[in-house]
């Protein structure tokens, strides 16, 4: 306990000597008084302290609308955006130091000669380096719940599901840094190379979303034409049974052809893309999953009412049930409805579990090298 | 039982770099023992084994009594690096509280020694200030004060007065006579052979990765030690045979015993030669190493006793 206490009032102070802390920490409360400064009156809502004043009656104070809107902007925007990418990446420049000034001659010396064996000083200066993120998301949370309380009058405590969240994620990048910094014992290199080993897993993220969304897209077609193919026989059936000669027998059997033909190339299609699909999904299940690890706080906060931000993004207001399978937005909305699905139906697990394996996949070598060196 | 006892240390880098080739060597509690080589002979190695900070390829011995590298060990050596980096965000004060506790010294020990070393080593008044404003002598004494920190038995310095002025020497040597008084066995590793000849009571030349010499410096440079007489006329015949060597207009008889050159000054004075000196002479420890240096280039030349 001596040991880790150790280290980490000294990762503080590290931390808290290097000014991209503190602009860092400067910008999340800027994030955070903005965020604040969003209100709901009985016209609509209200940006920057009642400047800006948008007239919506889906998102007056005290509706649903509204709660569902102030929680989707912090777990859509605020995390997915500001946490996620921009406060991540000044994290990963302020942090991707510590390892390579920690190995480096003259220091590690110092260090590794005490009497701590080699492999629990590496993962205390591990966990000690998460305290960067650690005290960012922290007070970010503290500032997102006192608005959220002030505005909403709901004193969520879910929203600190962040604080694990975005550690987790970060972690995922930071091992990378780690390993590397001890590879090359520089700071730039293990920057760099975490910034691509980053935009890698961001690539096969969106290939493999991008690829869901096509397959389901092409699903909901198919099952459409099934269902217009069986809709027009049946007619057809009917019309038999009245007269054999009707002259909208031919046209129907027409259209029945043609729809099957459409049916086979879209299966063919969904067939091809899911060759694709499958060897994407299988890299993915071992790498670390960053976009659907984020997702997961949206996953928790979302609310039982059916409320989402992104149908409102959309333009969809309406709280549509049935779906029209020849309306070219209903199908686009069905498919986002089972993409949502798809992804909620992904559990923890596979998220998260298969996530932080690989992250001990990359600390169990980066661990190897540091016990087994000479330095 | 000796504070370090190694015996028969092998490493060999990647690439078949044979740092060192067999090194056994022992220091005594309570003695100050220097180890000297040129650049590359393996010294800095041969202490960063001793502290676990690279793995022999094979090695036997021990350290405080304890198999070499083990952590009880470790917790009662203090060690000063060559070229050590402390963080520069920290402050004089910090940096002895950082690194003791990874030494797992308590808190309130941590806290009174820090202030006890600041004082001892000259920095009193510069704990509270950042190391980026330290000098490279006061980094210096900053790194032998934390190697102090946890009252080590064994203090191994590496390089300890680089970088450090004559004053700042001077100091240094003065500390480590007083931490010998205090029965610390103290492990210096230094270029400065003159530093070294000052304050070790033993010594081992290392040369190439294999230790050379190893032993007193007086036992190492007795086969040296002569009387050297100047006279000012041209040395008699005779002198040829009753010295062990005449060049010029100096005579020199090997050994230390005065009473042997009695008679021979007995008999220049005889015949009015004036004899311009008359010295005791023994080798230096840099003429000794330049001699361990010189025998292992050429094995054929005369070599010291290991």
């Amino acid at each position: 306990m001596r040991l880790f206490k150790a280290l980490l009032l000294d990762a503080y102070r590290q931390l808290s000597a290097a000014k991209l802390f503190w602009l860092t920490l400067g910008l999340s409360v800027l994030v955070v008084v903005m965020y604040g400064s969003i209100g709901f009156n009985d016209e609509g809502m209200s940006i920057l302290f009642g400047t800006i004043n948008v007239e919506n009656e889906y998102i007056t104070a005290g509706s649903l609308g509204a709660r569902g809107l102030y929680l989707s902007i912090y777990s859509g925007i605020l995390v997915a955006y500001w946490l996620a990418w921009i406060a991540t990446i000044l994290a990963l420049i302020s942090t991707c130091s510590i390892f390579p000034d920690f190995v480096c001659e003259g220091s590690i010396e110092l260090s590794i000669s005490k009497p701590i064996g080699r492999l629990r000083l590496f993962f205390m200066k591990y966990l000690v380096s998460m305290l960067f993120v650690l005290l960012q998301v922290s007070v970010f949370c503290i500032g997102i719940f006192l608005c959220v309380g002030l505005r909403l009058g709901e004193w969520n405590w879910m929203l600190f599901a962040a604080i694990p969240i975005v550690t987790i994620f970060y972690s995922y990048l930071f091992s990378i840094t780690v390993l590397t910094g001890i590879l090359t014992k520089s700071s730039i290199a293990s920057l760099l190379i975490t910034g691509i080993f980053w935009m890698t897993l961001f690539s096969v993220n969106a290939a493999e979303g991008v690829l869901t969304g096509i397959m389901t897209s092409q699903q909901v077609q198919v099952e459409r034409y099934q269902e217009s193919i069986a809709k027009q026989q049946i007619e057809i059936e009917a019309i038999i049974a009245k007269s054999q000669d009707d002259f909208r027998i031919e046209s129907r059997q027409a259209k029945i052809e043609e729809m099957t033909n459409e049916n086979i190339q879209a299966t063919e299609l969904l067939d091809t893309l899911e060759a694709f699909h499958k060897p994407i999904s299988w890299i993915l299940t071992v790498l670390p999953k960053t976009s659907q690890t984020i997702s997961v706080l949206d996953r928790w906060l979302r609310s039982d009412d059916g409320f989402d931000l992104s149908a409102i993004m959309g333009g969809d207001m309406s709280d549509i049930k049935e779906i029209d399978p020849t309306n070219h937005m209903a199908v686009r909305r069905e498919t986002e409805r089972r993409m949502q699905d798809e992804y909620d139906g992904r559990s923890l697990w596979y998220v998260i579990g298969t996530s932080l394996i690989f992250e001990g996949l990359i600390l169990w070598i980066a661990s190897f090298i540091f016990c087994k060196r000479d330095f | 039982m000796p504070a370090i006892n190694l015996v028969d240390i092998h490493k060999t880098y990647r690439g078949k770099v044979h740092a060192l080739r067999g090194v056994s060597l022992e220091v005594n509690d309570g003695e100050i023992f220097g180890l000297l080589g040129p650049n590359g002979a393996g010294k800095s190695t041969l202490v960063k084994i001793i502290m676990t900070v690279i793995y022999p390829t094979r090695a036997s011995g021990t350290v405080l009594g304890l198999p070499i590298g083990h952590i009880d060990g470790l917790r009662k050596i203090g060690y000063l690096p060559e070229h050590h980096r402390f963080p520069g965000y920290l402050t004089g004060s910090q940096v002895l509280n950082y690194f003791s506790a990874l030494s797992d010294v308590d808190r309130s020990t941590r806290k009174k020694r820090s202030s006890e070393l600041l004082h001892r080593l000259g920095l009193g008044d510069w704990g509270k200030k950042k190391i980026s404003t330290y000098s490279k002598g006061m980094l210096q004494r900053l790194g032998i004060a934390q190697a102090l920190m946890n009252k080590p038995q064994l203090l191994i310095l590496d390089e300890p007065t680089d970088g450090v002025d004559p004053v700042g020497r001077r100091e240094i040597r003065d500390l480590l006579s007083e931490l010998k008084a205090e029965g610390h066995a103290i492990f210096l590793n230094s270029h400065l052979l003159s530093e070294l000849e000052m304050v070790c009571d033993r010594v081992a030349i290392m040369v190439k990765g294999k230790v050379t010499m190893q032993g007193t410096i007086d036992s190492l440079t007795n086969e040296s030690k002569r009387i050297e007489i100047e006279v000012e006329c041209s040395p008699p015949d005779w002198s040829h045979e009753a010295f062990d060597k005449v060049e010029g207009h100096t005579m020199t008889k090997l050994g230390d015993d005065t009473s042997s050159v009695q008679h021979l000054i007995d008999r220049l004075r005889a015949e009015q030669c004036t004899i311009r000196s008359i010295k005791p002479v023994r080798e230096t420890l840099e003429d000794l190493f330049m001699r361990a240096v010189d025998h292992i280039d050429n094995p054929g030349s005369h070599g010291g006793k290991k």
